[in-house]
């Protein structure tokens, strides 16, 4: 099963109107299916804090959204996390690719991996782990239907186990 | 230019329009010159709102947005600069009140008191429509037009810092909700 056309498919399904993403390799083909929805706004943002606040700019405005990114960019948007979309309950779908976990090459990776999962616990941030293709599905639902019940951003984790990880250039 | 006196007049030009300012000084001095609805005060993500206003630029082209920034939050998220001139939306009016100082915090110069030329970096960022304007007569001729012409539109406005104290009430989650309800976004 192609976990990236699952995913596209369901978050077109689930009324996302906007994603905001840094590009990825693993995240490549999504990005690429969703940018052929007609529905969806795709934002290229430069770093990860600018595609939050662009996602916050959009719900003020009654549009629902979602930011694409590495693991290593959680790093990059935890001041607008905070200062913004927390602060003020703004809910979306974060959508990160694991870095700097099972079967990483990059040294510098490695930190971000270790803390990724308390960093997001600390700040209350839910976190969901895909590892199959099959349950893509059923986890973009009812991570959406908790962010916007919450007000507050509900990420989903794509394991190196679902998306086969970064290969190396 | 008196920032004060420029917020009273930008505010006149308007309608409907919704404002986001940064957080700090522009925050007061537009509570002061005019709050309205349809004003929304930032608290905290400096840098942000170029990029705030882009997404609810992008979500509702249906409405002129104004960005009131600072220089010291704009050099935080300079890359905005070049998202916004990638994806043009005509509906963005993004004006900085370029103070050359970091208000909030004591006064402290930014690099605009020294080498770096706004207007000069977002036209080699790709935006088209850039004004500098240094006197309320030149603010409020350039913000005019970019009420009215299609943008994306960037105005680099030479300020003085005003003393204003009056503090706007600290509700930000209130004033989300008051906000999206006056642009019909609830």
């Amino acid at each position: 099963m192609d976990w990236s056309a699952v995913m596209a498919e369901t978050l077109k399904a689930n009324g996302y109107d906007m994603v905001a993403y840094v590009p990825d390799e693993v995240a490549d083909r999504l990005l690429e299916l969703l940018r052929q929805e007609d529905s969806i706004t795709m934002v290229s943002a430069t770093r990860e804090e600018e595609a939050v606040a662009v996602l916050c700019g959009a719900y003020l405005g009654g549009k629902r959204g979602a930011l694409v990114m590495q693991g290593s960019g959680l790093g990059n948007s935890i001041n607008a996390i905070c200062g913004l979309a927390i602060g003020i309950q703004i809910p979306f779908l974060i959508i990160i690719s694991e870095r700097g976990r099972l079967g990483e090459l990059n040294p510098v990776q490695t930190p971000m991996g270790r803390a990724a999962p308390r960093i997001l616990e600390a700040l209350g941030i839910q976190a969901f782990r895909i590892d199959k293709a099959e349950d893509v599905a059923a986890t973009v639902e009812g991570a959406t239907k908790l962010a916007f019940a919450s007000l507050l951003p509900v990420a989903l984790i794509l394991s190196t186990a679902l998306s086969g990880g970064k290969t190396w250039r | 230019m008196n920032r004060l006196e420029a917020f009273r007049r930008l505010l006149r030009l308007l309608d409907r329009e919704p404002v986001i300012a940064n957080l700090g000084k522009n925050c007061y001095d537009l509570f002061v010159a005019g709050h309205r609805p349809e004003n929304l005060y930032t608290w905290g993500a400096m840098g942000s709102v170029s990029s705030i206003g882009l997404g609810l630029a992008l979500a509702r082209p249906d409405l002129r947005v104004v960005v009131l920034d600072g220089d010291g939050s704009l050099l935080m998220n300079l890359g905005s600069l070049a998202t916004i001139a990638s994806l043009r939306p005509p509906n963005l009016v993004h004006i900085v009140c370029d103070t050359g100082t970091y208000e909030t915090t004591g006064g402290q110069a930014t690099h605009t008191a020294g080498a770096a030329d706004l207007a000069a970096i977002g036209r080699g960022a790709g935006l088209s429509h850039v004004e500098s304007v240094a006197d309320l007569g030149q603010f409020e001729r350039a913000a005019r037009q970019s009420l009215v012409e299609p943008g994306p539109w960037f105005i680099v406005a030479k300020m003085e810092g005003t003393a204003t104290t009056a503090k706007v009430p600290r509700r930000p989650i209130y004033d989300k909700y008051r906000f999206m309800e006056a642009i019909g976004s609830l």
